[in-house]
């Protein structure tokens, strides 16, 4: 169903499968070739609109409903960075995404935190068209999950390896992508091996978070037959993000989108020994600037967020004191259970794990 | 300084990676024991301070430390609260025998009994 968008809108009757999706770029070209195509593609279940500049696509949005909006960066006047945080703002339930010729970890970053659920690199050839096409109509279609308070879509692999090391948990990430499955291994909070095809250890661990697209899945833990990794999760994820990145077609010119969604994981509790069970009792991602991207049981995400500012002053100035270079993060042992906070120029995430003694329950 | 203190300080010292460690007692007076050159105890005492009055802030959200770490680039600081008002903190180095054995220490100071 389309949603309603605030302002004053025509009426439009449409079949109840039909979705609407605008399309803002300034390259006439590339709209021709994408209503064309993704309308054959949708056997015309898509309605799409297209607009050449963010004004005139509010223009639209203000006469008809829209079940997506794509927009590009790179855009004259107002960019399409601007345009998301309008939108955000507008039509807070408008699903968006962005489309762009220049795939950064950094704009990535700005465009989720101004509100888009899907980041892609704009295609180079048929076939990434078609993984274009792939990506949004499963983005048109998506619900949200019961028990999930939105934007579970901003959270990619990298972000779930994050909370399931800070979380000191154990668990198996099933990846998949068309042609690759691969298992990482983190026991403990640590990441000890990861496998794709006959490729093990860092090689396929980076392999795996390098992948363009694809899906996970959480899985309970079961000792892998061999440890392959010994290094920090934090350098192990920092080298996968710096290979990523290399990869992007500004380094190296590439056929395929770079950046694509993960579906929303599977999240369950790892087993633990019998009578003693870690279970996440809060989460919440933030940007840098500290605007939430990511929240689980979170009931006060400004509280929270002004408690990691906090730790930032406090740890800077411990930090100085004492020599101690950059701060990384603060673990906190709590009477039954333990906290962290992670602190990141692009990032802060807070983590609450309480310990219980009974049979775990899965996360919704 | 109190005995326990100074005999906990002194077994610490023979840990390689420690960089110091001081003790807030509850009237805000601190002692701090230096094994590097690179934590002075002034330094060390001022840290002790500042993170200790930072502490009613965990309370204000909720939170009730028995023990935070704080990971920095090139070391940890683990402030440890005593049940009967103290405070430790330690600084220490990464990958070291005092990195590996830091929960140990932690365990260690908890159970003195500083009454004796």
């Amino acid at each position: 169903m389309a949603i309603s968008p605030r302002g004053p809108k025509a009426t439009v009757t449409t079949p109840a499968n039909q979705q609407h999706i605008l399309f803002v770029d300034d390259e006439a070209n590339f709209l021709d070739t994408i209503r064309a195509l993704f309308a054959a593609w949708s056997k015309n279940a898509w309605q799409i609109e297209c607009a050449t500049s963010a004004d005139q696509a509010l223009e639209i949005l203000k006469t008809r409903s829209f079940d997506l909006v794509v927009v590009d960066v790179n855009m004259p006047v107002l960019d399409g960075e601007q345009l998301l945080r309008i939108l955000a703002r507008r039509y807070p339930d408008l699903k968006k995404a962005v489309i762009t010729g220049h795939a950064t970890e950094q704009r990535r970053s700005a465009c989720l935190a101004n509100g888009a659920e899907l980041f892609i690199e704009k295609p180079r050839s048929m076939e990434g068209l078609k993984s274009v096409f792939t990506m949004i109509e499963e983005l048109v279609t998506w619900k949200q999950q019961a028990g999930f308070q939105g934007m579970l879509r901003r959270v990619g692999l990298q972000d779930v390896i994050q909370m399931e090391c800070l979380g000191r948990n154990s668990s198996i990430l099933e990846v998949a992508d068309r042609k690759l499955n691969g298992r990482i291994y983190i026991e403990d909070g640590r990441i000890i091996h990861a496998v794709v095809g006959e490729m093990k250890g860092e090689a396929a661990f980076q392999k795996l978070l390098a992948l363009p697209g694809g899906s996970f899945e959480l899985q309970h833990f079961e000792p892998p037959g061999e440890q392959t990794i010994q290094g920090q999760w934090e350098f192990l994820l920092m080298e996968a993000a710096r290979v990523r990145d290399e990869s992007t077609p500004e380094a190296a010119p590439a056929t395929e989108p770079v950046v694509a969604p993960e579906p929303p994981p599977v999240v369950e509790t790892p087993a633990g020994p019998p009578g003693f069970f870690p279970r996440v009792a809060e989460m919440l991602i933030c940007s840098g600037k500290g605007e939430p991207l990511y929240q689980w049981q979170c009931a006060d995400a400004k509280t929270r967020v002004a408690l990691m500012v906090e730790i930032t002053q406090q740890a800077r100035r411990a930090g100085q004191l004492l020599a101690l270079g950059k701060f990384d993060r603060l673990e906190i042992q709590l009477p039954a259970g333990r906290a962290v906070a992670q602190i990141k120029p692009d990032r802060m995430v807070f983590v609450q794990v309480a310990t219980e003694t009974k049979t775990p329950d899965r996360i919704p | 300084m109190n005995n326990s203190i100074e005999q906990w300080f002194a077994s610490c010292g023979v840990m390689p990676g420690i960089l110091g460690c001081g003790v807030r007692h509850p009237d805000g007076t601190c002692v701090s024991q230096r094994f590097h050159d690179s934590c002075s105890r002034e330094r060390l005492d001022q840290a002790l301070q500042s993170l200790g009055d930072s502490l009613s802030s965990f309370a204000t959200h909720g939170l009730a430390p028995r023990w935070l770490t704080w990971t920095f680039e090139q070391g940890q600081l683990r402030l440890v609260l005593h049940p009967d008002g103290r405070m430790l903190a330690l600084a220490i180095q990464p990958d070291t025998p005092a990195a590996e054995n830091l929960d140990l220490l932690t365990e260690e100071f908890l159970t003195l009994n500083f009454a004796a």
